[in-house]
């Protein structure tokens, strides 16, 4: 028996404690908007926020996570959308759209330690996701639309 | 039957629907899926025909008959019907049709989604639909308001009279009870509203929230989990197998044979990939299990050696060509097999109860994936029903159907519903793979930049005999097997002794003048199943010619571009990009030790000219920037034109800077995507797309810009360090 806060609830997991923990999401919990691309690693298709670390998690046994806090693509923003999902919207970024929740979740992560993320920090944080689609150029000035609006904020909160 | 029968577009059927309201549909002769619309009645909503329902308040849903694979045709097509139907794209609901003769493809004649001509083929029959709906329901709202239609107008979703304004929605009863009008006129180009806007897809909402739905995400109480061990050198058969380590493991429900191999099922599904690794199979040998990827090459080059090649087009005179040329040059060019990698691996879910089945997937056809289910089960064809959800990515990849088999085998053994989904591993090893291909292309250029003799040959694989061995089973569910391995057989001796494959030669020389060409190809198929693979053979093709281009204008003196321009005097869409892309480059300002290499390929109807900018750092190839410059005619939404080129860009530097399936006794030596590298976004170029509309209808826009990519950065790499890379994926002596 495995407990873990999941989106802010407290969620118990009676499963084998060997389960990568997307597989947990996904058929235990039934939240499918986490996905399923490589099972290795080398997508990012399957992140997740543990702890508020973006972590890959087709290769995470969900043991690893008890009394952890996991965050999905589908509690990343309590009420209305977050800002990057606003902003993939707004650049239309998704294609099949198969990656987008890997993406948006390493984009928050980094977001969240990082608020004014650079070109170059997006090109290290986001290089462990894939997208087939090729959506990198808009993942990216998605990503910096909203970099530099918090930029913009911090800035007027420093001159006020 | 013509399958480019104008009269199949016309509204032809009459009928009365459950919910009161008219349906009309698209008369396609030849397709079987007739009867009533797969359109679930919505609070009363009016079903003028297959494409439409509008409820009585006024909320309009479009029923989308081509699959959404990322290419955005779900925005763009209902931008084509609500341009005409004067209702905004972005406010309507948009689903996937169901499976109806109305939904068929007009070019394909069957419901399917490929060769980038979505949006070409239904532009016609849905502005035809939205302009006659429109017009439906303005003589419902003259009649209802007792005023002559002439004094209505309308506006994005409501009937105009004077300062009044009302909903649709309003006069759907009414319109319910008319004769649809036919022929209604369309909007002229000028007056046109949403085509030619940019605004976010419909889609892109439910992709950023992890709400969208694909083939995955299936859930059916009580369902199963399946993988399939398949032979590691493709088409051997199961000799022995020895389970009882996998059914020790945990989890484990049950092990079934399966057409294209042994079937794992558990309780989950990680848990039945664990187990499939400890089952023991021996595999019968075939003669692929001797080839090795060195050995691809040297065949191709010995068919072409002995010469013993079929021609596919000629024209003009070679030899006095070569007269009048001065410098020639031959080369030979090389490109590898590819797989495919949607980052959505293939998967299906099936429940089939007593006398039924519901089928949840993400394919390119859904007609072929019931009538797979149909041909198995031997259940009546109506009631079948398949749920085909987003698609996480396609390229070519799901249009073939061989999961579809597997599940319905494993379903038919097991009575549960079963999700059956291949590991990554699976989908590189196991697939389907472009055909590797060997083009020898002898070409001289005159003084003063004209091509003057250009003869090429191809050797390698041919994808259309496989294709139709998959697909003749999914589409004519009821012909016996004996006779569909007649036909598949027939096709694979007509392309290799007769005739050529339109598609393993396509791109050889269409771009270009090129008034005396000869064309000529040699099958040699080493046995790996081969498909369609995001530009078909303009994937290769365009490598070999544009690489070709760039030696010929070298060898001459000419610059590459003027050397284009000169040979596409004919070709006056193309001539146009490529002087777009001519001024583009003039602007551009290149850093030090950065080089411009171009490439221009027509393909699907759309011509591209793409400029790369390189540079070469630590030994590594490093792509900076794209501008890629396109004709795609009239752009329904250009925002989704520039992304599909851009994704065409990226998907096309994978190939060319890491794309390489392998074989080793047979078997395909990669596996995941450490060893099938993808572009990544650390190493992704800025692209700048250019969209020159020359007028005219709207062309392709998924493939076309894949093929210009990588002899641009081959070109451009020879300028940075003068080494010519004719093999693919591009190495560095
Ligand atoms: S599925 Fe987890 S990294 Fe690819
Ligand atoms: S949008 Fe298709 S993989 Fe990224």
């Amino acid at each position: 028996m495995i407990e873990f806060e999941l989106n802010g609830q407290p969620v118990v997991f009676n499963g084998a404690s060997d389960t990568p923990l997307l597989w947990a999401i996904r058929d235990h919990f039934k939240l499918k908007g986490s996905k399923f691309g490589c099972g290795a690693g080398l997508c990012g298709a399957c992140t997740m926020h543990v702890d508020s670390t973006a972590m890959r998690t087709c290769i995470l046994p969900v043991a690893a996570v008890a009394g952890k806090r996991i965050t999905t693509i589908e509690g990343l923003s309590g009420d209305g959308l977050h800002p990057l999902q606003a902003a993939w919207v707004e650049h239309n970024v998704p294609q099949c759209g198969y990656c987008q929740s890997g993406q948006i979740m390493s984009a928050a992560a980094l977001l969240s330690s990082n608020p004014r993320a650079t070109t170059d920090d997006i090109d290290q944080a986001l290089a462990g996701n894939i997208c087939r689609c090729g959506c990198y150029p808009r993942i990216k000035e998605a990503i910096l639309s909203v970099a530099e609006l918090s930029y913009d904020a911090t800035t007027e909160e420093t001159s006020a | 039957m013509s399958i480019r029968n104008v009269s199949r577009r016309r509204f032809l059927k009459l009928g009365a629907t459950a919910g009161g309201g008219l349906i009309i549909g698209v008369n396609l002769p030849g397709c079987s899926f007739s009867g009533a619309l797969p359109i679930e009645q919505e609070s009363d909503g009016f079903i003028p025909h297959a494409f439409l329902q509008i409820t009585p308040d006024n909320q309009v849903i479009f029923y989308c008959p081509s699959d959404e694979m990322g290419q955005g045709v779900r925005t763009g097509l209902a931008t084509i019907i609500g341009e005409e139907l004067d209702f905004h794209p972005r406010d309507m609901v948009v689903k996937a049709a169901g499976l109806h003769e109305d939904y068929a493809n007009p070019e394909f004649g069957v419901q399917a989604t490929g060769g980038s001509n979505a949006v070409r083929v239904f532009w016609g029959p849905l502005r035809q639909a939205g302009a006659d709906t429109r017009a439906l329901l303005l003589n419902a709202a003259a009649q209802d308001l007792g005023v002559s239609a002439s004094e209505l107008t309308t506006d994005n979703g409501y009937i105009i009279v004077g300062d009044d304004r009302f909903p649709y929605g309003d006069f759907v009863t009414t319109a319910a009870q008319l004769a649809m009008p036919t022929e209604t006129p369309l909007k002229s180009n000028a007056s046109f509203k949403y085509i030619g806007n940019e605004f976010s897809r419909v889609d892109a909402l439910a992709k950023s929230t992890g709400a969208a739905e694909f083939g995955i995400d299936a859930d059916i109480p009580g369902m199963v989990y399946a993988v399939v061990v398949r032979a590691p050198v493709a088409g051997a058969r199961v000799l022995s197998v020895d389970k009882t380590a996998a059914e020790a493991m945990p989890g484990v429900v049950a092990i079934v044979p399966v057409s294209s191999g042994i079937a794992v099922v558990a309780n989950a599904y990680w848990r039945a990939k664990n187990a499939a690794q400890v089952l023991e199979i021996s595999w019968e040998d075939i003669p692929l299990g001797q080839v090795s990827s060195a050995q691809v090459r040297t065949d191709f080059e010995a068919a072409l050696a002995e010469g013993d090649t079929v021609e596919a087009s000629t024209q003009g005179e070679l030899v006095a060509g070569f007269d009048a040329a001065s410098s020639t040059l031959e080369a030979d060019y090389f490109a590898p097999f590819l797989a495919h990698t949607p980052l959505e691996p293939v998967n299906a879910t099936l429940h089939i109860t007593d006398n039924s089945a519901e089928l949840w997937t993400g394919v390119q056809s859904i007609q072929g994936a019931q009538g797979l289910v149909e041909r198995l089960t031997g259940l009546p064809r109506s009631n079948i029903r398949v749920n085909n959800l987003y698609l996480g990515g396609g390229f070519g990849r799901r249009g073939t159907l061989t999961h579809i088999v597997e599940v319905t085998e494993i379903a038919m053994a097991i009575d549960k519903p079963v999700q059956l989904l291949w590991s990554r591993e699976d989908d590189i090893r196991n697939g389907l793979y472009r055909p590797a291909s060997l083009m020898r292309i002898k070409a001289g250029v005159t003084t003063d930049g004209i091509v003057s003799a250009w003869d090429v040959q191809r050797a390698g694989g041919n994808i259309t005999a496989d294709t139709l061995t998959n697909m003749l089973p999914a589409l004519l569910p009821s012909l016996p097997s004996s006779l569909l391995n007649g036909l598949s057989g027939f096709a694979e001796y007509l392309f290799s002794q007769w005739t050529v494959d339109p598609s393993s030669v396509e791109g050889l020389h269409e771009t270009y003048d090129f008034e005396n060409h000869r064309i000529a190809h040699a099958t040699v198929d080493h046995g790996l199943p081969l498909t369609f693979w995001r530009s078909v053979g303009h994937s290769y093709t365009a490598f070999a010619v544009e690489s070709m281009m760039d030696e010929l204008a070298d060898r001459a003196g000419i610059d590459p571009m003027s050397l284009r321009l000169a040979n596409t005097e004919n070709k006056p869409r193309m001539h146009g990009v490529l002087q777009t892309a001519q001024a583009a480059m003039k602007s551009m300002t290149v850093p030090d030790g950065h080089h411009l290499g171009i490439a221009a390929h027509s393909s699907f109807a759309t011509d591209v000219a793409e400029i790369a900018e390189v540079s070469i750092e630590n030994g590594e190839i490093r792509v900076h920037k794209v501008t890629c410059v396109a004709d795609v005619g009239t752009a329904i939404n250009p925002d989704i034109v520039r992304a599909q080129l851009e994704g065409a860009v990226m998907f096309g530097l994978t190939a060319t800077l890491y794309g390489r399936i392998d074989l080793d006794q047979g078997e395909v030596k990669q596996s995941n995507f450490h060893d099938y590298q993808i572009l990544r976004m650390d190493r992704a170029p800025a692209v700048d797309v250019i969209l020159v509309n020359s007028g005219g209808d709207p062309t392709g826009i998924g493939e076309p810009g894949v093929p210009p990519i990588a002899p641009a950065v081959a070109n451009a790499v020879f300028k940075a360090t003068g080494q010519r890379l004719r093999e693919l994926p591009l190495k560095l002596a």
